[in-house]
């Protein structure tokens, strides 16, 4: 490749991402004022498929944006497709259950800081962070497919948006529908950050195939995604401001968000740091 | 690519992924169970217990000593009751149980006894009654499906007082907060 031509590709790519983040930005305005305009009212049914629809169009634009950072070597659409489903069920069948009916987090989690951070990183990180490895460890992995250490994390970040699928499903329809706007604001977030936790993971694991690394390195791996995903949650949290006012009291969820989305965007910045630094390597080789 | 000979970090990853994730998912246990059985000491007429620890604790009102309620807790919050209630003399723990009975029955909505019986708590000999009934907001613009919630009363008569040690829970919750409401109901003394 002329070094024309390289700056012609980086140039697309980066046109094409831009335009990405634009839909989400769009698709997350156009909710937002849809809901503070119509404030619809839902039926089980529709409230359940409007959950499906707002919880997959985020989920989908992540998804194109990191599979788009495999610009060497694209991965199968059919293989990466397979992965989001696999991280999806495994969030309905084992994640979700786990969390939330065997060790109930939603009665202690939040009983103080302490608690809130060693339970979102000991329970929930790495309940999510196992399980979303488990999809790709024990379905693509072994597979000729993923012959590059990046494979890791574009397959390991679709996990991650089928885990957080679920999860912003199960949140519209625990909510009722209720305030659509903030909450398909979090739910772009929350997707974000699933998916950047889990490039993580998937680094560690790409690496791990094909790098000579040591016994330590898948374990270290998965405890520094659970320790991010604590955390994340932990910051969504903190800073939710209460206004008390004569219509009664109302938590302000706009800092602890912003909060979350800082974080969520500094992790994908340092995984797409991490991928771009492979396929320098693999370029260079 | 050329796959290179297996690393250490490649060939183990499954099990030590496996073993950090149990081990971490084992200390997350540890410290959920240590949190929700910590307790704060209470002590009023000669009554004292261990109560649980960040619940909402109301004022003692009549002959209700202590009324403890986690908010956490999905549908109908849990909660525990410590009553004294005086009583005549010769006064029996199944007379008690009727007269609680009576005044439930006309307080509570759809109120069914499940059972009663004698038996020995915690080496105490005491009356049990469990009961359901259905929890209703009376604001009537309230928009939540009343909760169908299970109860428990187990009645010590102790002379000239008795102590009724009551536990209620949302019939999802009933269950699974039983273990810890016997760490309560152990620590009530008097």
């Amino acid at each position: 490749m002329t070094e024309l031509q390289a700056v012609h590709e980086r140039k697309h790519v980066w046109r094409n991402e831009f335009m990405l983040i634009v839909s989400l930005i769009v698709f997350v305005g156009v909710v937002y004022a849809l809901d503070s305009a119509l404030k619809p009212v839902f039926t089980a049914s529709t409230l359940l498929l409007t959950g499906v629809f707002l919880a997959l169009v985020p989920a989908a634009i992540w998804l194109v944006f990191f599979y788009m950072q495999d610009r060497l070597e694209p991965e199968p659409k059919g293989y990466v497709l397979g992965v989001f489903a696999l991280g999806a069920l495994f969030a309905a069948a084992v994640g979700v259950p786990l969390v939330e009916n065997v060790f109930r987090v939603s009665h202690w989690i939040y009983a103080n800081t302490l608690a809130t951070i060693l339970g979102g990183i000991l329970v929930v990180g790495f309940t999510q962070e196992f399980l979303k490895y488990a999809a790709v460890r024990y379905s693509i992995y072994h597979s000729a497919e993923f012959d590059e250490a990046t494979d890791g994390v574009i397959y390991a970040t679709a996990a991650g948006l089928g885990y957080a699928t679920v999860l912003n499903i199960q949140f519209v329809v625990s909510n009722g529908g209720v305030d659509l706007g903030t909450g398909v604001i979090r739910m772009a977030v929350v997707a974000l950050a699933q998916a950047s936790f889990s490039g993580i993971t998937g680094y560690f694991l790409g690496r791990a195939k094909f790098e000579s690394e040591q016994i330590w390195w898948m374990p270290l791996g998965i405890t520094l995604a659970a320790t991010f995903n604590g955390l994340f949650n932990w910051l969504r949290g903190l800073v939710s401001q209460t206004s008390v006012s004569l219509s009664g009291a109302a938590a302000n969820p706009w800092p602890g968000l912003a909060l979350a989305a800082i974080a969520a965007f500094v992790t994908t910045g340092a995984v797409l740091w991490l991928v771009r630094r492979n396929l320098a390597t693999q370029a260079g080789k | 690519m050329e796959n290179k000979k297996v690393s250490l970090g490649d060939r183990y990853a499954e099990t030590t992924v496996f073993i950090i994730t149990v081990i971490a998912l084992i200390a997350g246990w540890f410290y959920k169970t240590s949190l929700e059985n910590s307790s704060v000491p209470f002590n009023m007429e000669g009554i004292s217990a261990q109560a649980p620890k960040g619940w909402l604790q109301s004022q003692p009102a009549g002959d209700e000593l202590l009324r403890a309620t986690d908010r956490s807790s999905s549908g109908f919050n849990t909660t525990y009751l410590l009553r004294k209630i005086p009583l005549a003399a010769d006064t029996s723990a199944a007379q008690v149980a009727s007269l609680l009975t009576l005044s439930r029955g006309q307080d509570l909505l759809a109120f069914r006894v499940l059972d009663q019986r004698e038996v020995t708590v915690y080496g105490k000999t005491a009356y049990e009654i469990s009961y359901v009934y259905v929890e209703s907001n009376p604001d009537l613009t309230h928009k939540n499906i009343p909760s169908v919630v299970r109860g428990t009363d187990y009645i010590f008569v102790n002379g000239s007082y008795a102590v009724v040690v009551s536990y209620w829970a949302d019939e999802k919750n009933y269950d699974l907060d039983l273990g810890r409401f016997h760490l309560f109901l152990e620590s009530v003394s008097y």
